[in-house]
């Protein structure tokens, strides 16, 4: 015979039920971001570059949006930023953000790829093209390298022709919006033909250098050049 | 010779050669105290470091989007006063930054407002630290490269110590060969197995 339920068994069963629906909503939710991220990576791996290069370099999947990766974080007031363009050039010159901002700025998609693997494709970086600062400080004849200083020490190395590309930039928006604390507030660089660590995030300097410097990465194990259709993720 | 001698001296030099194990179980058992927290440090780091692709052990990530009511005050402090009290901000901000004609900047040491005057729209953003484990994944990574160097090398050293000394502690019945070695080996295996079935480097 069925026993009347008590308020504690009502109150259990409705406790059972709720975890139950909160799981499962999480387990669906889980599963629908990796099934989703997996078609992004299948679409993107159906593409190629114009050079004949996959889109998506071997061993990456993509990521809806940038993740964070850590770093000593830099002063974000844009009122105290200064970026030192300087080392092997004719015309040293520093910059406020003001001035960065005032320079010609142009808005490139993106696809950028993190050594751990995950990739973003086509984000909107705006900022102000690394060649066209070039132009303005005119590196010596013996200027091989440049070097992207960042807050706390952290650098990045790129030979010359490779930070010259018309795709390396310095950017301060990302999708249309100020560039958030985690990714590097108020500008960093973006390399991204190499893995993400190239790309300097809180940058203070962009120097050029006669002789390769390896950075912050490259002096831990990392690749010296990190072309990520090559997986050159290690040393 | 006679035998009572000959036994006599192979205990003493059986005795001598066991008199060595108190010892290396006192340095042991004291380098492993030392070692204590060391191991927490790293090991614990080296958790949260080995999955940074999934979430950012060092800070907590804030983002949020807020909605202002319409016109804001044309002077940048009025404006951001009014946005602040708005938000129910009661901390100052550390600047207010005129970004652009549209964008106002309110910086604070977490966080950054980024107002966008002419539609009252805001995007918080900013970054809580996690105290115990930045100070652990800073440690480990030895961002600085200056004294804790050395502080590393020791505890590496420290590590070979325990790991070499453990194989000796006590005496197996069969001396080094047996279920030690077995497991030794066991455990030497598998970085051998990985680098070779994954190619390496």
């Amino acid at each position: 015979m069925n026993q009347p339920k008590s308020e504690l068994d009502r109150a259990l069963a409705r406790r059972r039920f709720i975890q139950a629906a909160g799981s499962g909503t999480v387990v669906l939710a889980l599963g629908s971001a990796y099934v989703l991220s997996d078609e992004l990576t299948r679409e993107a791996k159906a593409q190629t570059l114009g050079d004949g290069r996959p889109r998506l370099p071997p061993g990456q999947r993509v990521i809806q949006a940038l993740r964070p990766m850590g770093g000593e974080p830099g002063d974000p007031s844009p009122g105290a930023y200064r970026l030192r363009v300087h080392g092997e050039v004719e015309a040293p010159f520093e910059l406020t953000f003001a001035e960065l901002l005032a320079l010609p700025q142009i808005e490139q998609a993106l696809d950028v790829h993190c050594v751990t693997t995950w990739s973003v494709l086509g984000a909107k970086w705006q900022g102000v093209r690394v060649a066209d600062l070039a132009d303005r400080a005119k590196p010596k004849k013996s200027a091989r390298h440049v070097i992207f200083e960042a807050a706390h020490g952290y650098t990045s190395n790129v030979a010359l022709r490779d930070a010259l590309k018309p795709t390396v930039m310095v950017a301060h928006r990302l999708n249309g919006a100020p560039l958030a604390r985690a990714h590097g507030a108020p500008v960093r660089a973006i390399v991204p033909e190499f893995y993400f660590w190239k790309s300097a995030k809180w940058l203070t300097g962009i120097r050029f250098a006669n002789h390769d410097e390896p950075g912050y990465w490259e002096t831990r194990g990392y690749n010296n050049h990190a072309d990520p259709w090559k997986e050159e993720r290690y040393a | 010779m006679p035998d009572g001698a000959v036994s006599a001296r192979a205990e003493t030099k059986r005795r001598r050669k066991l008199n060595l194990r108190p010892w290396l179980r006192a340095l042991h058992r004291d380098i492993g105290y030392l070692a204590v927290g060391l191991t927490i440090v790293y090991a614990t780091s080296g958790l949260a470091v080995n999955h940074l692709k999934d979430w950012d052990p060092n800070f907590k990530q804030v983002s949020r989007t807020h909605q202002l009511g319409l016109p804001l005050p044309g002077d940048d402090d009025a404006a951001a006063k009014s946005a602040l009290r708005a938000l129910g901000v009661h901390e100052q901000p550390r600047e207010v930054y005129r970004a652009s004609e549209t964008q106002l900047d309110l910086v604070f040491d977490q966080r950054t407002f980024h107002v966008d005057t002419s539609s009252g729209v805001v995007h918080e953003e900013g970054q809580a630290a996690r105290p115990l484990l930045r100070a652990a994944n800073w440690l480990h990574l030895n961002r600085g490269k200056k004294a804790w160097t050395y502080v590393a090398d020791f505890y590496a050293i420290f590590l070979l110590f325990l790991a070499l000394s453990g194989l000796f502690m006590i005496p197996g019945r069969k001396g080094l060969i047996g279920r030690g070695a077995l497991v030794a080996l066991l455990g030497a295996a598998v970085p051998i197995a990985y680098v070779l079935l994954s190619g390496g480097p």
